[in-house]
């Protein structure tokens, strides 16, 4: 073949296809191993970085809470920001939630949007009727895995405040 | 392409892939939108008032333990039966956690030491089978991240197998208000 090919002249000097079909294919193999249709997806940036963690359990679909290093944004939507301050003892980074949004440990702006949730989940669990969409009080929290402990508490306070009571930490797997 | 090879005549036809290639172009794109290189799981959890879970047992006649694990700055203080665990070489000495940090301080995850929490708890699942559930109480300046590895360290022991699986110690975790 190569040699019919040469005989021929460089004018007709085709693109050989075979070599990137090959490419190709093994391409196309590799994405449709890696081809996932998860209920949730997280946007991850350098404020919001999920923990590794050695957990299986598969994750499904319920009210998105994410608290990244800079705001909290439920189902999409903007709630509040976080304030960043410096630990003056320790010069590290501090996060806290701004003493104006909350009301004790209550976060308020947060407490509302939830309980506007559970009223439009519950809702859809009478009119359906259907099991499925029973409300269950299940939240799905993606946090930043530097935040302190004080704002995942406010967070899950609030949310259980608001009827939200079964909380699934979202993290990454891996070996743990 | 077909017409160069009717030419040579009796020649084997080539496979004309300019359509497969066009096929495969368009799929890739596709396919990598669609296809995610991170799987998530995630750690169930519910509030302290709310309580257990339902699948946990609820015999009274039974001694239960309600295991603790505070997690400070200075490393993990486990208690159950509100009795306090201690390390034998800490006796005597107040306030020292159970498995003490790695480094002093614990400035890092890498200092605490999840693997000790998991052997530990791993010999208290040994006296206490059915126990499934355990209390987090973290103080408030621990990140989320060292919870994650708590909760990790207390689900299961991979060293020891049972039918294949590692073994599970307690999987259902309440986290507490924490101190204030």
């Amino acid at each position: 073949m190569g040699k019919r090919k040469n005989r021929r002249g460089p004018t007709e000097a085709g693109l050989t296809i075979t070599s990137m079909m090959d490419m190709m294919t093994i391409i196309l193999v590799f994405l449709l191993k890696s081809y996932s249709t998860e209920d949730i997806s997280v946007a991850a940036s350098d404020d919001l970085q999920i923990p590794v963690s050695s957990a299986l359990k598969a994750p499904k679909l319920a009210v998105n809470v994410v608290v990244s290093r800079k705001d909290v944004v439920v189902d999409g939507d903007w709630v509040l920001d976080l304030e960043q301050g410096i630990d003056e003892d320790t010069g590290g980074e501090v996060i806290s939630v701004p003493d104006d949004e909350k009301r004790g440990q209550l976060i308020t702006k947060l407490y509302d949007r939830l309980l506007e949730k559970a009223e439009t989940a519950k809702d859809l669990g009478v009119r359906t009727g259907n099991q499925e969409f029973e409300f269950k009080g299940e939240v799905l929290l993606q946090c930043d895995k530097r935040l302190p402990f004080s704002v995942v508490r406010q967070v899950m306070f609030t949310a259980g405040q608001a009827q939200f009571g079964n909380f699934r930490f979202v993290v990454v797997k891996g070996s743990g | 392409m077909g017409r160069a090879g009717k030419s040579r005549g009796e020649d084997a036809e080539e496979l004309d892939l300019v359509p497969i290639m066009n096929l495969v172009t368009i799929l890739i794109p596709f396919l990598l939108m669609a296809s995610s290189f991170v799987t998530l799981a995630v750690i169930d959890s519910t509030l302290p008032a709310i309580g257990a879970p339902p699948d946990s047992s609820n015999d009274d006649t039974e001694e239960t333990l309600s295991l603790k694990i505070v997690i400070t700055d200075n490393g993990y203080t486990v208690a159950g039966n509100d009795a306090v665990l201690k390390t034998e070489s800490d006796e005597g000495e107040a306030n020292q956690p159970t498995i003490p940090c790695k480094k002093a301080g614990c400035p890092s995850i890498d200092a605490y030491d999840g693997k000790e929490l998991t052997s530990l708890l791993s010999q208290i699942k040994d006296r206490w089978p059915d126990e499934e559930n355990v209390v987090l109480v973290p103080e408030d300046d621990v990140s989320y991240e060292v919870l994650v590895l708590t909760m990790d360290s207390a689900r299961e022991d991979p060293e020891t197998k049972e039918g294949g699986k590692p073994r599970e110690l307690f999987p259902y975790v309440v986290i507490a208000g924490g101190m204030q």
